[in-house]
């Protein structure tokens, strides 16, 4: 029964997640990749990719305080977040860096600024929101696998 | 998709297909990593493109496919990209986020096989083992068909051009955007349109096969071993950026082909090489000639290596004569120890000069009638010496005498800059050579050189061609070919231009050293040596014919009408030409101070000999007598150098003193003779060794013929000193 209610919880937690457009089909990829040969390999990456995002926060944290601000390196840096975020299926996390990216095309400091506010935001809701869904996953252990196959 | 439960489908693609998975983000590569396992295949993976590429460069054969990223911190994708294609020829697809166009085409058009879009899914990466066999595929495909253009080949850059020409071509390969190709910036000289002959290529690509490009090309040849020399391979040892293996695969079956020609025209100058030799020995049982002895036969080596030796890249030839004597092409003789030396010294630079004049070659050839009589004219020169060395073809010398006037002014410029480049062709190298030399005399030829007789040229060339063709080794043929050059001129362009490159080299250079000695005071002879070295190099004839005649195709077609050059030389009338080089005489006879230098040299002809008879000039006639294919005239000529040894050994000596001041950089023959000998002589000598051949052709004798092994062996030693 708690597996059941864990289970669903999970569920539905995942379910807001695509519906509410935080993750996306590349998500399911990453878990069709998890198996017995890897049986964490989706809270790895994603953990993994924490990891790196926020060095890569840091660092554009850090170029947009440099004057005069470098446009190039500011996109490179994101390019880099994006295709991160991409990679494990943050959809939203990338759509709002693409944004923060067109700011820098147009050399919209003040743009650029706000807009890597909500990135920033989107970044900690978001590793919130996948923190919290792993947690009830360890708490469901290894059996909830058999239940998060297919999509 | 593979069934995540682990069920083990049974796998749709290869399995163990290696992967080198290439990409700086960690998260990206943990999965890629993943993923790629899931479909079996081997992974390697690497956040660095520095390290990918050093772990390809160390264990290129332990992988399969390459899989990287665009945008890297280290090295740019598509840097790797080309780095890979080049050195290691493997597959290998794109990844990035970016999914622009144009970023896209980028990826395609710096020969990846494939561009994925990231996120990367697995049924993206299910099919790259399709990739691998595609490309495997086309390899052997092109192996099999070295002139066909593939797919494949096309994304690695080829340089797609329609036109042919050097600028044009220039332009459009720089343009392209790949690593440059070293030595070929900004250096529109060292570039030469190679025009693939071969008819399957269908000239889809055209590459410039520069100087450095070619030397590459060479390099890679030799370091594999002419039998393993195969295009991809070369192509992997060049790592020039943009280039295909198509493009390699039609330079070496140029490079072949020149080298076969240039094989065969060896055979012929084999022959005249020992016919030089008995001329030498002849004269060096003169009592005059003693002291020459050494010097002769140190110019013996150098001119026998270089006339005979035509090694497949007939330049060699040329340059190997020239080195000998001279350290470097430019100089005029090795140690004119004794003028016999210069003599034969100025002949390898005379050669070289005539060859890069272009204009000299056809000097030297003209029929000997015109040398005689420009040697007579010009007495007073230093040519004199000069002419004797050229003594070997009167006809050369004096045309070139008159040639090299009108040269003078223009080739200045010419030789200077062709020079040696063309010049000394490293023995083994014929493609490089030739290349080089195409390239160089091509354009200054073609600049350069608007010889005013056009026909001087071409009957050098002619002749050469000739030479060259009939390897037949008609000794008689060979002094005719010379003679008749100045005929025509048109018969001469055509046969050089049919000649090809190799003939030119062939020929040319013994006649074309020479008459560039003689003929201009330094200017001249200077042009003369590098534009005929140049075009020696390159399509040597081209750069003669240029001189008004018509240009040379250096295309390496004329070595397949050689034959057709035979016919031709025949029809020259011959002396006809030689006459009205007459007008010329007093022009020659500054240059034939030159001339007798170079042709004593190229025809290999006892230059020491010749050159110690510095007072020929005198003998005009018996330049006459020689050019036809019989043996007449050359007996006459011999007689008279004889007799003129005596004066020769003295005005050598000042003529050759004069001569050595000659400006001999490294790239640039010259001489700068003073006024030398006069230059009868040199037409007398060149009638001797006409003569001297047609003898030993009539009899068919001696061909002592020296197994060409031994004739390329010498070569070689001196290419490699040369080069």
């Amino acid at each position: 029964m708690e597996y059941s209610t864990l289970y669903n919880q999970i569920a539905m937690m995942k379910k807001s997640f695509f519906d509410q457009g935080f993750l996306d089909e590349q998500f399911y990829q990453i878990e069709d990749l998890q198996d017995d040969a890897s049986p964490n390999f989706v809270e790895e990456v994603v953990t993994l990719f924490f990891r790196d995002s926020s060095r890569l926060i840091t660092n554009i944290d850090q170029a947009l305080g440099k004057l005069p601000q470098d446009f190039g390196r500011l996109d490179s840096l994101m390019h880099q977040l994006k295709g991160s975020a991409s990679s494990i299926g943050a959809a939203k996390l990338k759509n709002e860096c693409t944004v923060f990216r067109d700011f820098c095309h147009k050399e919209n400091i003040e743009g650029c600024l706000r807009q890597f506010q909500k990135v920033k935001k989107e970044h900690a809701s978001l590793r919130q929101k996948l923190e919290n869904y792993f947690q009830l996953l360890r708490q469901v252990g290894p059996v909830e696998k058999a239940n998060r196959s297919g999509k | 998709m593979l069934d995540s439960e682990g069920a083990a489908a049974a796998p749709e693609f290869p399995v163990g297909l290696r992967v080198l998975l290439v990409d700086d983000d960690p998260t990206c590569l943990k999965i890629l990593d993943r993923m790629l396992r899931k479909c079996l295949y081997h992974v390697t993976t690497c956040s660095q493109a520095m390290a990918a590429l050093n772990i390809l460069r160390a264990k290129k054969e332990c992988f399969d496919l390459v899989l990287s990223d665009v945008y890297m911190p280290d090295m740019d994708g598509f840097k790797l990209l080309e780095h890979i294609g080049l050195e290691m020829d493997l597959p290998v697809i794109m990844m990035s986020a970016d999914d622009h166009k144009d970023v896209v085409m980028k990826g395609v058009t710096h020969g990846a096989c494939d561009y994925i879009i990231k996120p990367v899914r697995m049924e993206s990466l299910k099919n790259i083992w399709q990739h691998v066999v595609r490309k495997k595929k086309n390899e052997s495909k092109e192996l099999d068909n070295s002139g066909s253009l593939d797919d494949n080949d096309r994304q690695r850059g080829v340089v797609d051009e329609g036109d042919n020409a050097s600028s044009v071509c220039a332009g459009s390969w720089k343009s392209v955007k790949r690593k440059k190709v070293e030595g070929k910036d900004d250096d529109d000289d060292d570039e030469a349109v190679e025009e693939h002959e071969d008819p399957s290529h269908a000239k889809k690509s055209r590459v410039v096969w520069s100087v450095d490009l070619h030397q590459k090309f060479v390099n890679a040849v030799h370091h594999l071993g002419v039998d393993k020399a195969v295009p991809k391979k070369i192509l992997e040892l060049m790592s020039v950026a943009g280039l295909t293996r198509e493009n390699v695969a039609s330079h070496l079956q140029v490079c072949l082909l020149l080298r076969f020609s240039q094989l065969l025209l060896n055979s012929y100058f084999f022959h005249a090489e020992i016919i030089k030799y008995r001329l030498y020995l002849r004269r060096v049982s003169m009592p005059q000639y003693q002291g020459r002895l050494d010097s002769f036969a140190g110019c013996q080596d150098a001119s026998y290596g270089s006339v005979g030796l035509i090694d497949s890249f007939n330049v060699h030839g040329l340059a190997v004569s020239t080195q000998i004597p001279l350290q470097s092409r430019t100089s005029i003789h090795p140690a004119p120890r004794s003028n016999t030396n210069v003599g034969i010294g100025a002949s390898t630079v005379g050669q070289l000069g005539l060859i890069a004049s272009g204009a000299p070659p056809n000097m030297v050839f003209p029929s000997v009638q015109q040398m005689n009589k420009q040697m007579s004219n010009t007495r007073g020169s230093s040519s004199n010496i000069q002419s004797s060395q050229l003594g070997q073809t009167p006809s050369v010398v004096q045309p070139y005498g008159s040639m090299s006037l009108q040269f003078g002014e223009e080739m200045p410029n010419f030789l200077t800059s062709s020079q040696a480049s063309n010049f000394s062709l490293p023995g083994g190298t014929m493609s490089e050579q030739m290349n080089k030399s195409l390239t160089m005399q091509q354009t200054h030829n073609l600049q350069q050189f608007s010889f005013s007789q056009p026909r001087s040229n071409i009957s050098i060339l002619h002749s050469s061609g000739q030479l060259l063709n009939n390897n037949a080794s008609n000794s008689s043929r060979f002094s005719s070919a010379l003679m008749q050059q100045t005929s025509s001129n048109e018969s001469s362009n055509h046969i050089l231009g049919r000649l090809g490159i190799t003939t030119n080299i062939t020929s040319s250079p013994a006649n074309y050293m020479k008459s560039s000695f003689s003929s201009f005071p330094q200017d001249l002879y200077v042009d003369a040596q590098s534009s005929f070295m140049n075009e020696l190099s390159g399509n040597s004839y081209p750069s003669s014919s240029c001189i008004g005649v018509s240009p040379q195709t250096t295309s390496f077609q004329s070595l397949g009408s050689n034959n057709d050059l035979k016919g031709k030389i025949e029809n020259v009338p011959g002396f006809n030409t030689i006459n009205e080089h007459q007008n010329r005489s007093h022009e020659w006879k500054l240059q034939s101070v030159n001339i007798p230098y170079q042709t004593d040299h190229i025809v290999d002809f006892e230059q020491s000999n010749i050159l110690s008879h510095s007072s020929l000039m005198s003998h005009h006639n018996t330049v006459a007598t020689v050019s036809n294919r019989d043996n007449n005239s050359s007996v006459t000529v011999k007689e008279e150098i004889i007799s003129l040894s005596n004066d020769i050994d003295v005005e050598k000596t000042t003529s050759f003193a004069q001569h050595k001041n000659a400006n001999i950089d490294d790239d640039s023959i010259r001489l700068h003779y003073g006024v030398g000998p006069d230059m009868s002589y040199q037409d007398v000598l060149l009638d001797d060794i006409q003569n001297e051949l047609m003898t030993v052709v009539g009899n068919q004798v001696s061909f002592m013929y020296r197994p060409l092994g031994a004739s390329i062996s010498i070569d070689l030693e001196h290419q490699q000193s040369y080069s």
